[in-house]
C-alpha cells in the first residue's frame, strides 16, 4: 500500500578513501621531485645573493686588518717594499668609473679561500707598480662579485691601486678594434693622454716573442680586453702571450691584468682586461690621484 | 611524505604550524650553511683563474 518512496536519506559525505599503495608511492615521488626542484632554486639564491653577504663581511674584516697594518709606524728600511702574506690583504683597488663606492681589498693568492674574500693576486706575478704583470683574479657572480662588470671597462678607464706607501694609476689599454685608428696624442680624449697602444699589428707575428726584438714586438697582442680559453695561462705572464720573455731581457711595461669567468655563470672561457700604469703618487705627498674624479 | 610528517607533529593545529615552520627553517639553514658551501667548490661554474 505504501508505495511512496521514502525520501532519500540526506547525502552522507563519502567516507575518506584510504589511499591505495600505488597512489602513496606516486605522490611521494612527486613530493620528492618538487622538493629537489626547490633545493636547486635555493642553491641559485645562495650562489647569487647569500654568498655576497658572507663575502661582504669577510671583505670588511680584510679591509679593517689592512687599515690596522698600514697604521703601524713604517719601517724606514723597507718603507716602499710591499710585503705580502698568503691569504692576507696587501692592497686596495678602485675603479672610479664604477662609482666612488667601488673598492676592494686585494689578497695574496688565488685559492678559493682568498677569492671568496676579495680579488686575489696571482702568486709570483709582479707586485703593484713594478715592471711586469700585476695579475688579479676575481669572482664575477656571487662572493661579492668584484669583477661582475669588468666587461664594461672602456679603454683608458682608470684602475687605481693603493698600497701602504703609494697610489698607482693604471689605465685600460686600447681594445683590439681601436688600435688601428688610435688618435695622435693631442687629439685624444683627456683620459687617454698617456695611453699608447702597446699593440702593433703591422709587425711580423712569427717573431713576436723573440728575446732581442724588444717591447714593440713582445706586446704585439696585448690589448685592453680579450676572451681566452681557461688553460691560456700566458695572459698573466710578464709579457702577455709571451711566457718565454723574462724581465731580464729588457725593460718591460708595468701592466695590470684582471681575470674572471666568461660568459657569466659559466667557466667555459676567461675574460681578461689588461691595463698599463700611467702614474704613481707616493702617499707622502698627501694627495689622492686626480683620476678619482673620473666618474664616467 | 609531507602528509605523513604533518600527522607525526604533536599538538593542536596552531602548534603544528609553528613546528612545521621551525622544521623548514632548520632545513634551509642546514642547506645554506653546510650543504651548499660543501657542494659549491665541486661545481665548475665559478672558476675565475687561468691555469697554464
Amino acid at each position: 500500500m505504501d508505495t511512496a518512496v521514502s525520501p532519500a536519506a540526506p547525502e552522507q559525505p563519502p567516507p575518506p578513501e584510504r589511499d591505495s599503495r600505488g597512489r602513496t608511492v606516486v605522490r611521494t615521488i612527486g613530493e620528492v621531485l618538487i622538493t629537489l626542484g626547490l633545493v636547486v632554486l635555493l642553491f641559485v639564491v645562495y650562489e647569487v645573493y647569500v654568498t655576497d653577504w658572507f663575502s661582504a663581511g669577510k671583505q670588511r674584516d680584510a679591509n679593517a686588518a689592512l687599515e690596522e697594518r698600514w697604521k703601524a709606524p713604517p719601517d724606514p728600511e723597507r718603507s716602499r717594499r710591499i710585503e705580502v702574506t698568503d691569504g692576507e690583504a696587501f692592497a686596495r683597488m678602485y675603479v672610479p668609473s664604477f662609482g666612488a663606492d667601488y673598492q676592494f681589498a686585494i689578497l695574496e693568492g688565488t685559492d678559493d679561500k682568498s677569492l671568496e674574500i676579495g680579488p686575489g693576486h696571482y702568486k709570483g706575478t709582479a707586485l703593484p707598480g713594478l715592471p711586469g704583470n700585476f695579475a688579479i683574479a676575481g669572482h664575477r657572480v656571487g662572493k661579492g662579485a668584484p669583477f661582475n662588470d669588468i666587461d664594461l671597462l672602456n679603454s683608458c678607464d682608470a684602475i687605481i691601486v693603493e698600497t701602504h706607501a703609494s697610489w698607482f694609476v693604471y689605465r685600460v689599454l686600447p681594445k683590439a678594434d681601436e688600435v688601428a685608428g688610435w688618435p695622435a696624442k693631442d687629439q685624444r680624449r683627456p683620459k687617454c693622454r698617456d695611453v699608447e697602444p702597446l699593440w702593433d699589428r703591422s709587425l711580423a707575428n712569427n717573431k713576436r716573442c723573440d728575446p732581442v726584438l724588444g717591447q714593440k714586438y713582445w706586446y704585439r697582442d696585448t690589448v685592453g680586453q680579450e676572451i681566452v680559453r681557461p688553460e691560456d695561462g700566458s695572459v698573466i705572464s710578464p709579457v702577455p702571450h709571451c711566457p718565454s720573455v723574462q724581465p731580464s731581457f729588457g725593460p718591460l711595461a708595468s701592466l695590470l691584468t684582471l681575470t674572471t669567468c666568461h660568459p657569466r655563470f659559466s667557466d667555459r672561457q676567461r675574460l681578461i682586461v689588461h691595463a698599463v700604469m700611467t702614474s704613481e703618487i707616493p702617499k707622502s705627498m698627501g694627495i689622492r690621484p686626480p683620476e678619482f674624479t673620473e666618474t664616467s | 611524505m609531507y602528509g605523513w610528517i604533518w600527522r607525526q607533529l604533536p599538538g593542536p593545529t596552531a602548534v603544528k604550524v609553528l613546528e612545521a615552520t621551525v622544521l623548514v627553517l632548520g632545513v634551509i639553514a642546514l642547506l645554506m650553511f653546510v650543504v651548499f658551501p660543501w657542494v659549491e667548490p665541486k661545481l665548475p661554474f665559478n672558476n675565475v683563474t687561468t691555469t697554464p
